[in-house]
């Protein structure tokens, strides 16, 4: 975690008085705790009309800001903790709709990590954008193994485009996060 | 916003657009079903058949009828009717049950095009 360059120069000069493994955990516990309530009032938002299948993401604003500031490990404790926590709080766990979710997270994840890792000019934009087409992907690879039909992927152009749209707009909060935090 | 994330979300954009007519085309265009289960086996038909089919039960007949793409139990053998009740069934998966007489009937295949399950 040392590498985490934003972690050395933006949070420690945040005059929190936390330093090192303490800061980095204060900021992995404060952001699992965002993601879950992000995830909460998400899934209390009621379907939009026409795109009732339409997620906005919000959980991901936390995900991103995490990958940014504290590196991949963070991120990963941070967004598998989220879809734990949110399937017990929801009652989804161990159901098709949680391992969906589960799926969705991880490649999602997987995505923004090598992105960030191979193309380094990439913006939290860019990487919330990638990261959502990620979470549809892994979502819709989820249900196609539950349901044994590929079908499923009809439905993955158009949502792949939304999935950018909203992926570029929460990443973009989380842009603008991260640069409050950092530069204090 | 970077000019890598506008050629990444551009790259990702372009590749949606140029593999929905071949996710559209790949895609079932699989014609929906009727399963007709009773202590004599089962009878498929297609569910744009139009058609009235008597089903002998184990207690007596049960009279299936498909139009415009629904099915229904139009008459059973049995004391309560709930299948009868149960009116036309049109989605994948929908089932009408005649206990008495051991008929099930099923609607199989289609697309999934409806919404069961939202990912919270």
């Amino acid at each position: 975690m040392s590498s985490t360059h934003a972690f050395a120069d933006g949070l420690r000069g945040a005059q929190t008085g936390l330093r090192g493994a303490t800061l980095r955990v204060a900021y992995a516990s404060a952001l699992l705790a965002t993601a879950v309530v992000l995830g909460l009032v998400e899934s209390s938002l009621p379907p939009v009309a026409l795109l009732p299948w339409l997620r906005i993401g919000l959980a991901n604003i936390a995900v991103v800001v995490a990958l940014m500031l504290c590196g991949a490990r963070v991120a990963a404790f941070v967004s598998g903790g989220r879809v734990v926590v949110v399937g017990l709080l929801t009652g989804t766990i161990a159901s098709p709709v949680f391992a969906m979710a589960a799926g969705g997270a991880a490649l999602s994840l997987g995505v923004m990590i090598v992105l960030q890792r191979s193309l380094p000019s990439l913006s939290s934009v860019g990487l919330s954008a990638a990261g959502s087409v990620g979470h549809v992907f892994g979502q819709f690879l989820v249900a196609a193994l539950v349901l044994g039909s590929t079908s499923v992927f009809v439905l993955a152009p158009p949502s792949v485009l939304v999935a950018l749209a909203v992926g570029a707009a929460t990443g973009l909060v989380a842009g603008g996060v991260v640069s409050r935090i950092t530069k204090r | 916003m970077t000019r890598a994330d506008r050629i990444v979300i551009a790259i990702i954009a372009v590749a949606a657009l140029v593999s929905w007519p071949v996710a559209v085309s790949a895609g079932p265009a699989e014609a929906m079903r009727v399963a007709i289960a009773g202590p004599g086996g089962v009878t498929t038909r297609d569910l744009d058949s139009d058609e009235v089919l008597t089903v002998v039960g184990a207690r007596g007949d049960v009279v299936v009828r498909i139009a415009d793409g629904a099915v229904a139990v139009t008459e059973a053998d049995c004391p309560d009717h709930t299948c009868v009740r149960t009116g036309r069934i049109s989605a994948p998966g929908s089932v009408i049950a005649c206990v008495p007489n051991g008929v099930i009937v099923r609607i199989e295949g289609g697309d999934l095009d409806e919404l069961d399950a939202r990912v919270r």
